[in-house]
């Protein structure tokens, strides 16, 4: 039994192929999540162990979790940290934010990987940076540095070269002296490093006469262990002694942590790609089935019992899925090797070396490939073990019999009753586990309209094939109409992609319709300022040089930070009482010019909590201090943070960072000559950016456009899934009317006719699934934003225009999917068709 | 009545010369037609006899324009089918062919109606609403119209075969074993019917058949053997048919 199914396989190598690319796409892409993942992982082990291999103990300030990025220490404790009987050499240093400037003025780096100062520290055991001798030397003035080499050669920059860097104390100019290597890398993962002297640092940084690290190499017999317990005793409070090996895993969970959303975005969208193939899969089976029910009879009549047909089914259906599994493993190397060079060419440079493949990826993907596609075959199968050997005796009929619509009816409407009810409460109740709510009521969902569809195919496919004329539309209307599960089944494979598409697309409409509506709401000030360097904010120096233009009416920084409520982690704002007033329309409930040393609440947050205004709250501060604040206030915008104090509390307990500053001109200045005369003071801050508030409602709408285009550029995935569904279905189904379209050509059809009718054949099912998946997107796309609308997602969008491309995406989808089912049909040998067996 | 408009010119509605055919190669090469020279007359009734094998089948494919000879030539009224291409033969199939199989005759989806006006759909042509009453009730469907053929009974199914193969007015009209599958009742209902399309319409058909039995409706049977025509008889009675082929047979 089990080496006929075998045979059977083989003989219809198309339909395993066309099978098992459904599955080799998604595996691959579960496989290529892993070992893209395993590399960065495998890669940077590799990086910081050689960056650390010297360093056997560091001493730093003990910062927190919240990572206060200005603490130090006095530079005098270098000195009795080398006097330590343990410590053989030692040697301190800064680092800060610092970004080179290129000659056009424009800022290099900053935009996704970090731009990093610090000190050239000269024991080279303890310095992760190597400068050969053909590039150069150390920086031994102060004005000389020395730059990564990958940054250099992207940046066409060499050992000789003047070139400005830009750090908080303002814009200085340095000669290029050396070009250094990072460990064995010419580059830590797109960071752009600038070393200075050790006094120029401490300058720049405003670190004078203070480390932030000092770094200390064993004596002869001491052991680590040793070592940081001799040096804890010496150290004052307020800091702390590491190991070299410790800072590597430090190192490696925050690189961890940072791709750790690449990597789960990854496995998510290879779930919606591994779900879609098995409905392509189980639709497939259901048809070879029904092809096959002869043959099954056959081997029932011949003594098999109903037992084995269904094994054989699942054997057929597990030996697929291990074949394509091993193949998506293959291919998932390839996924793994493009997201890389995807990643390279953006701009953040991963470490060189080959790509990992654990086991555990291949079991995993392996057993995803085989479970799946088993389980797609169930229903299948189960169907083949009932029919009878008698059958083998008849003529196969087209089957044109509707099973028991009440109980597809019933069973349907629990499935996405339940979808919908699990969704609802993941977004509306509060509970750890949401977003396993939301996706498994979105298969609920899925599933339960894919089991709906079949009632509803017969109307929409006379809907959608009303424009089609003549004879080909008729006959292409019936045959959709012919077989409404297959119909519904094919489409349904293609009706997930395109809801989640439609719904990536009212998400982000929303959010841009919502973002525009609160810029022209909340933030009446004309101009605003942001740093276009990740890694910090806008200078408090250069907002001190705005306050100087005589075009310029008000500035108020806006500082955010992070502080603990109740033992959560809460976003804050800092704002300038005496002026914010006239650039940030956040909806006080009294003026914010009387928020003293009291603490304004968004109003929603505040009544959560339970609390009203004029309560205390313990607020903790990143140094560690606690002060009881009085709520003096609430407010409405949340865009910044939900919790709002003075800048002067701020700067003292938080940082002096300014996330945001606003600018209102004066009565009757030119908008633009306004911003010419703000851009010349700003002249020594390049990286600061000068938006009016259309520019900014441009930018804000550009970053969600890109995101939109890189989610339905992975979720096409599952579209290209979805139309190869569409061609094994239609390829099959044409195996089954060979007779007919036999007869149709016999009988005058021309060639172009039948393409044009399975084309549209293709073209219904495809437009089908397409506004099924519309639907649901537009269901899950509401649902979703007005249960956010407390954060911002107010005004729901709905992009028509978007909608309606998806629409002809579609159509043009199954235009291609018909493509070689069409040709086959067409070519079709007439004689052969019409003969008698 | 403008049926024989075209046909007078020549008298002869479809034609073969020295058609060969042959399948396979080297020793397992069949020769189906060996030097087929065959005319048939304007509306005449002809049966293609001969044991299985004897090329009748592939005599009657090449003649329709489904399959193609290997040499000779082929032709319906004057045109010369062996230098057509895939489209202008299917023109032809479809303007001045009609065809009756034996078995799936119809597409299940469309109703009697549909399937009866088919070729004229697929042209995308109107159909003449006399003519269509006159096949209709001759074939005795009237009431039938709007069954699709999966409730239709064997006999009504190729009733409705005929009626397509005779809406189009066609030159000739090819029947292969048309009433192959049918009880001898329904058959011969099938058989008269289409005699009196050649009496009444001046209508063209040839059909292949083994029996002889339905052999006794034509006006003439050509015997074949071998790929060769071995043979024709006019206005044949069942029993001078069975005589025949035991002659042929001894």
């Amino acid at each position: 039994m089990f080496r006929a199914s075998l045979k059977s396989l083989f003989a219809h190598k198309l339909r395993l192929m066309m099978t098992a690319m459904s599955i080799v796409l998604g595996v691959a892409f579960v496989a290529g999540s892993f070992v893209f993942t395993d590399t960065i992982d495998a890669r940077f082990e590799n990086l910081f162990s050689d960056v650390f291999a010297g360093v056997d103990a560091t001493v730093r300030p003990d910062v927190d979790d919240f990572g206060a990025a200005d603490a130090s220490m006095d530079q005098g404790l270098l000195q009795q940290v080398l006097d330590a009987e343990s410590v053989e050499v030692a040697a301190g240093s800064v680092g800060g934010f610092a970004q080179i400037i290129d000659g056009e003025g424009e800022p290099i780096g900053g935009q996704g990987p970090p731009t990093l100062g610090f000190s050239w520290v000269d024991v080279p055991s303890l310095n992760s940076l190597r400068i050969t001798e053909e590039n150069g030397r150390a920086p031994a003035d102060d004005d000389e540095i020395a730059i990564d080499v990958a940054t250099a050669t992207a940046n066409e920059l060499s050992v000789g070269d003047v070139v400005k860097v830009q750090t908080e104390q303002g814009l200085d100019s340095y000669t290029i002296v050396g070009l250094a290597n990072f460990g064995t890398e010419d580059n830590l993962a797109g960071a752009t490093l600038t070393a200075f002297t050790l006094d120029e640092a401490q300058r720049v940084f405003g670190l004078e006469g203070r480390l932030t690290a000092i770094d200390v190499v064993a004596a002869d017999g001491v052991d680590n262990t040793d070592l940081v317990a001799s040096l804890v005793e010496i150290v004052p409070s307020g800091l702390e002694v590491v190991t070299g090996e410790q800072q590597t895993q430090e190192q490696l969970d925050g690189i961890t942590e940072g791709l750790g959303f690449l990597s789960t975005a990854l496995l998510a969208f290879a779930g919606v790609a591994v779900f879609v193939g098995a409905f392509v899969i189980q639709n497939t089976f259901r048809i070879t089935v029904a092809q096959r029910t002869r043959e099954l009879a056959l081997f029932r009549a011949v003594g098999a019992s109903s037992r084995q047909v269904t094994l054989s089914v699942l054997f057929e259906a597990l030996a697929i899925g291990l074949i394509a599994s091993a193949v998506g493993v293959l291919a998932g190397i390839g996924v793994a090797g493009l997201i890389k060079s995807g990643l390279d060419a953006v701009g953040v440079g991963l470490p060189d070396g080959p790509l990992t493949l654990e086991l555990r990826t291949v079991v995993v993907s392996l057993i995803v490939g085989v479970v799946v596609t088993t389980i797609a075959a169930i229903l299948p199968a189960l169907k083949a073990s009932r029919i009878a050997p008698v059958a083998a005796l008849s003529e196969p009929v087209a089957r044109t019999g509707r099973k028991s619509l009440r109980n597809r009816a019933i069973l349907g409407s629990v499935l996405s009753g339940s979808g919908i009810a699990a969704m609802a409460i993941g977004l509306l109740v509060q509970t750890g586990s949401s977003l396993l709510l939301v996706s498994g009521g979105a298969v609920g969902v899925f599933l339960g309209m894919s089991t709906l569809a079949p009632l509803v195919a017969i109307p929409f496919s006379r809907a959608i094939s009303a424009p089609f004329r003549g004879i080909t539309g008729k006959l292409a209307r019936d045959n959709t109409a012919r077989q409404p599960r297959r119909t519904a089944s094919t489409a349904s494979a293609l009706m997930v992609g395109v809801a989640l598409v439609a719904f990536v697309s009212i998400f982000a409409a929303t959010i841009k319709s919502s973002v525009g509506d609160t810029l022209e709401e909340a933030f009446p000030a004309d101009l605003a300022f942001a740093s276009t360097n990740f890694t910090v904010g806008v200078s408090p120096v250069a907002v001190g040089l705005l306050k100087e233009v005589d075009e310029v009416e008000v500035v108020s920084p806006i500082r955010t930070g992070i502080v603990s409520i109740d033992g959560n982690e809460v976003n804050v704002l800092g704002v300038e009482p005496a002026t914010v007033g006239a650039v940030y329309d956040a909806k006080p409930s009294v003026d914010v010019s009387g928020i003293g040393d009291g603490m304004m609440v968004q109003v929603n947050v505040l009544d959560t909590t339970g609390r009203s205004v004029g309560d205390m709250v313990d607020v903790e501060y990143l140094d560690g201090t606690t002060i009881i604040t009085t709520i003096v206030g609430t407010f409405e915008d949340p865009t910044f943070g939900n919790y709002m104090i003075s800048d002067d509390v701020f700067i003292k307990h938080v940082g002096d960072d300014i996330a945001i500053a606003f600018a209102d001109l004066g009565e009757g200045v030119d908008l633009e000559v306004g911003r010419e005369a703000v851009a010349t003071a700003l002249a020594e801050f390049p990286t600061i950016d000068i938006n009016t508030k259309s520019d900014q409602i441009t930018e804000a709408e550009e970053g969600v456009d890109q995101l939109v285009a890189l989610f339905s550029g992975l979720l096409g995935l599952a579209l290209v899934i979805a139309v190869l569904g569409i061609a094994n279905t239609l390829a099959l189904s044409i195996v089954e009317r060979t007779r007919e379209i036999g007869l149709l050509r016999a009988i005058g059809m021309i060639r172009r006719q039948v393409r044009q009718m399975i084309r549209r054949e293709a073209i219904i099912t495809a437009l089908f699934g397409a506004l099924l998946g519309i639907v649901i997107g537009t269901g899950i796309g509401w649902g979703v934003t007005a249960s956010l609308a407390d954060q911002g997602l107010g005004s729901f969008s709905l992009p028509v225009i978007q909608l309606g491309i998806w629409l002809i995406v579609a159509a043009l989808a199954g235009i291609l999917a018909a493509v070689g089912p069409a040709r086959k049909a067409s070519r079709l040998d007439v004689l052969k068709a019409i003969s008698h067996e | 009545m403008t049926l024989t408009d075209s046909k007078v010119t020549s008298g002869i509605a479809a034609h073969m010369r020295d058609g060969v055919k042959i399948y396979g190669e080297g020793e397992t090469q069949v020769r189906a037609l060996d030097g087929v020279s065959i005319d048939f007359e304007q509306g005449r009734f002809t049966a293609i006899m001969g044991p299985s094998g004897s090329g009748k089948s592939t005599l009657l494919h090449t003649l329709a324009g489904l399959d193609t000879l290997d040499s000779g030539q082929t032709f319906i009224g004057d045109v010369d089918l062996t230098t057509l291409k895939d489209r202008p033969l299917t023109e032809i199939r479809r303007s001045k062919i009609g065809f009756v199989f034996q078995s799936f005759n119809l597409i299940p989806t469309l109703t009697a109606e549909e399937n009866i006006l088919l070729p004229l759909s697929i042209a995308g042509e109107a159909p003449d609403s006399g003519w269509f009453d006159t096949v209709v009730s001759t074939v005795g469907l009237a009431d039938r119209l709007h069954h699709r053929p999966s409730e239709l009974s064997g006999g009504q199914q190729q009733r409705v075969a005929a009626a397509r193969a005779l809406v189009t007015k066609p030159d000739i009209v090819f029947a292969d074993e048309p009433s192959g599958n049918l009880d001898s009742k329904s058959g011969a209902q099938l058989l008269e019917f289409m005699r009196q399309a050649v009496r009444e319409f001046d209508q063209t058909i040839v059909m292949v058949t083994h029996d002889p039995v339905s052999a006794s409706y034509a006006d003439r049977v050509v015997f074949l053997e071998d790929g060769k025509v071995v043979g024709q008889m006019d206005d044949p009675t069942t029993e001078s048919v069975i005589d025949y082929m035991k002659k042929l047979g001894a």
